[in-house]
């Protein structure tokens, strides 16, 4: 009511060609705050954001409170862990333990050798999930079910169950005894046949089966093959993003002649960057910090990698009261120096982190 | 004459047709076909690792459960079938590994829930336009990328010390953030609300974990998230004209259109926490697989059994209350 009385009202000034200046009575200042600020609504609205800004902080903090204290702890020095004035502000401020760990445990071939490891899986993981996601998502074809429970099924199985089978799997590498029969080392037991056999002589391989164990080649091959770690995961959230790319976009290129391959390469991948940026950060950061593949399938002798990291530099032992408190903060500053990259990393991923499973729609 | 070839060109014609409709037949057949075989050729990858190293691998590692390790002289090993001995000696011999799966089972029954409630929450807020959104969402999912694997036995092997330490807690290195409620306070609180001590016992339990919880609750959210954003807006504007408070927006609108969602994490989450290292069942199985690796596979293949039947479990009785919005 009150508004309409006052727009009733306006007065149209023509100031200049292409300008006009409306005046129209408005209500006093006072009264116009009044009515935005002491309403129950606002009221309602500004203890909302406090409540939840609070409520965000707080959380955030949890999440960040490990990271701030290994930090602390990363830069004293053995004397105020035993000093109980100092809780995150060092006293004794020192690199010690990053430049003992940085020299003596050898971080810049762990590094490297992480590194390599970590980028060639993470890429072929996350183009083969994209062509398994692709193909489950937007072909019909009879067993697509059965692949698709194959999926989620390597997904459920733990790793760990399969441990020892996968290492004897991979110390023993052969292909249905394909690499034993060309090089002649397959045995039936009867006679003939092994003579037979044994004169074949294609491949010129000892015992007829590799050693894959202390190279990259098992984790390679477990990610060629989608059997990696959390797979899984990653090939039903592509699956879920193929499902929501609208199928037009294939069919105008099927009819411009383009095949499935050309449109899946120059079509399908350029749309779901965003998507398989958010797959290769999970495999890239999942294989950076693993230990378990690495403990199953390099031993002593193998690449140094980043597990060899966490342990106690030489010229930091000491025998004093706080040692264990000592000894875990240099585990932890050992973690920290694992997880630096990663953060670098994450900080350039994240915008794409959330942006691409934004656009994946999962549905059921 | 005239007569006769326009019957033949008629008979043409017509047998044209018919040839035609057969190959415009065929033809569709034949481009289902070509879709079929390309996307047998992309799903071919997987379908190889999967019949060539998978199924062998567990083929080996279910026989493994089977039979008996022992070490010949020279260096190999020796590998004979015993039967159930391995799961008899697991279930019946061992003295804690039953006392074990009990245990991790029952913390799960209460840890589960909270990580899933925990999630949706985060995510709804998340969800909300405010200022510093982006900075927030980027410090939520930390935990996914960087809390995981070496980390996580780094902050085990801590804990481990820190409890051998004893009375000491003068370090900043306590990496857990386990003083954040004192539980005492809890349990006053709720002697004095008349609630049992079970209930709080279970309340200082999940207050104390809020790390744990938050830590293992990324993937999670990032479901939800996405799950949200899929809803229409248009929907959310009508119940507003309509005069619905957010609060029934919530479990009129949200919560049935995110119930797909809930059933996914609800699966995704239980395997997650049941196979994960830090759980207590997995770590007995690793302690054991030291020993003897085929009591261990034993152990592990006994727990994917028992993970299997909840998960069917809690997904029948999810998927009993799901609601699916029909699709166009």
């Amino acid at each position: 009511m009150n508004n309409q009385e006052i727009n009733s009202t306006p007065t149209i000034k023509k100031e200049s060609k292409n300008k006009i200046r409306v005046d129209f009575e408005r209500s006093p200042l006072k009264e116009r705050l009044k009515t935005k600020f002491l309403s129950l609504f606002f009221v309602k609205k500004v203890v909302w954001y406090l409540f939840r800004l609070i409520l965000l902080i707080g959380i955030a903090y949890i999440v960040l409170y490990p990271f701030i204290t290994k930090i602390a702890g990363s830069f004293m020095s053995p004397e105020d862990f035993v000093d109980a004035t100092v809780r995150l502000i060092p006293r004794n401020f020192t690199f010690d333990t990053y430049i003992a760990i940085f020299n003596e445990l050898n971080y810049v071939e762990a590094f490297i050798n992480t590194f390599m490891l970590s980028a060639s899986t993470a890429l072929i993981q996350t183009f083969v999930c994209c062509m398994v996601g692709y193909g489950l998502a937007k072909f019909k074809f009879k067993g697509r079910k059965i692949v698709f429970l194959a999926v989620i099924f390597s997904l459920i199985v733990p790793h760990r169950t399969l441990q020892f089978a996968m290492f004897r799997l991979f110390s023993q590498f052969d292909l249905f005894g394909i690499f034993s029969f060309l090089s002649g080392n397959a045995h039936t037991g009867i006679g003939w046949i092994d003579g037979i056999l044994q004169s074949i002589h294609i491949l010129p391989i000892e015992g007829g089966s590799f050693n894959l164990l202390n190279t990259f080649w098992p984790l390679i091959i477990l990610s060629i093959s989608g059997l990696a770690f959390k797979n899984g995961l990653y090939i039903f959230l592509l699956r879920q993003f193929f499902n929501g790319v609208p199928d037009e976009l294939e069919e105008s290129a099927y009819i411009d002649g383009s095949g499935t391959l050309k449109t899946f390469i120059s079509i399908i991948l350029p749309l779901s960057i965003p998507m398989m940026i958010t797959v290769f950060l999970f495999a890239f950061c999942w294989q950076w910090t693993d230990n378990f593949y690495v403990s199953t399938f390099f031993t002593d002798s193998g690449p140094t990698v980043m597990t060899s990291i966490v342990n106690i530099p030489p010229s930091l032992k000491t025998s004093y009261a706080g040692q264990n408190i000592y000894y875990s903060a240099i585990r932890n500053t050992a973690g920290l120096m694992i997880i630096a990259p990663l953060i670098v990393l994450y900080l350039f991923c994240q915008k794409f982190l959330v942006q691409g499973i934004e656009r994946s729609g999962i549905v059921g | 004459m005239k007569g006769e070839v326009i019957m033949t060109s008629n008979e043409v014609a017509v047998g044209n047709s018919v040839k035609k409709r057969k190959t415009k037949k065929r033809k569709i057949a034949s481009l289902d076909r070509r879709k079929a075989r390309s996307g047998w050729f992309f799903v071919l990858p997987f379908v190889v690792g999967f019949v060539c190293i998978y199924l062998p691998i567990i083929i080996s590692s279910i026989q493994l459960s089977f039979s008996k390790i022992t070490t010949v002289v020279g260096g190999g090993t020796d590998i004979t079938f015993v039967g159930f001995e391995n799961y008899g000696e697991a279930l019946f011999k061992d003295a804690s590994f039953v006392q074990t799966l009990v245990s991790g089972i029952q913390n799960l029954v209460f840890e589960i829930p909270a990580i899933l409630i925990f999630a949706l929450f985060m995510a709804v807020l998340l969800n909300q336009k405010m200022v510093g959104r982006a900075a927030f969402r980027a410090i939520f999912f930390i935990p996914v990328v960087l809390s995981t694997g070496l980390i996580e036995a780094i902050d085990a092997a801590n804990i481990v010390t820190s409890s051998m330490e004893g009375g000491i807690n003068s370090g900043a290195e306590q990496s857990t953030a386990d003083q954040i409620v004192s539980s005492i306070d809890i349990q006053k609180l709720f002697e004095s609300m008349q609630f049992g001590s079970g209930l709080a016992e279970i309340v200082t339990d999940i207050v104390n974990n809020i790390f744990d919880i938050v830590n293992k609750s990324g993937v999670q959210m990032l479901i939800f998230l996405s799950g949200l954003q899929s809803i229409s807006p248009a929907i959310y504007e009508s119940c507003q004209i309509d005069g619905a408070t957010a609060w029934e927006t919530f479990w009129k609108i949200t919560f049935p259109m995110i119930s797909p969602m809930i059933l996914v994490n609800a699966v995704y989450t239980i395997i997650d926490s049941f196979t994960s290292s830090s759980n207590v069942v997995m770590s007995y199985i690793d302690g054991a697989y030291k020993t003897g690796q085929a009591l261990s596979t034993a152990m592990a293949w006994f727990y994917f059994l028992v993970v299997i039947l909840i998960v069917g479990a809690v997904a029948g009785i999810f998927s009993a209350f799901v609601f699916y919005q029909k699709r166009d």
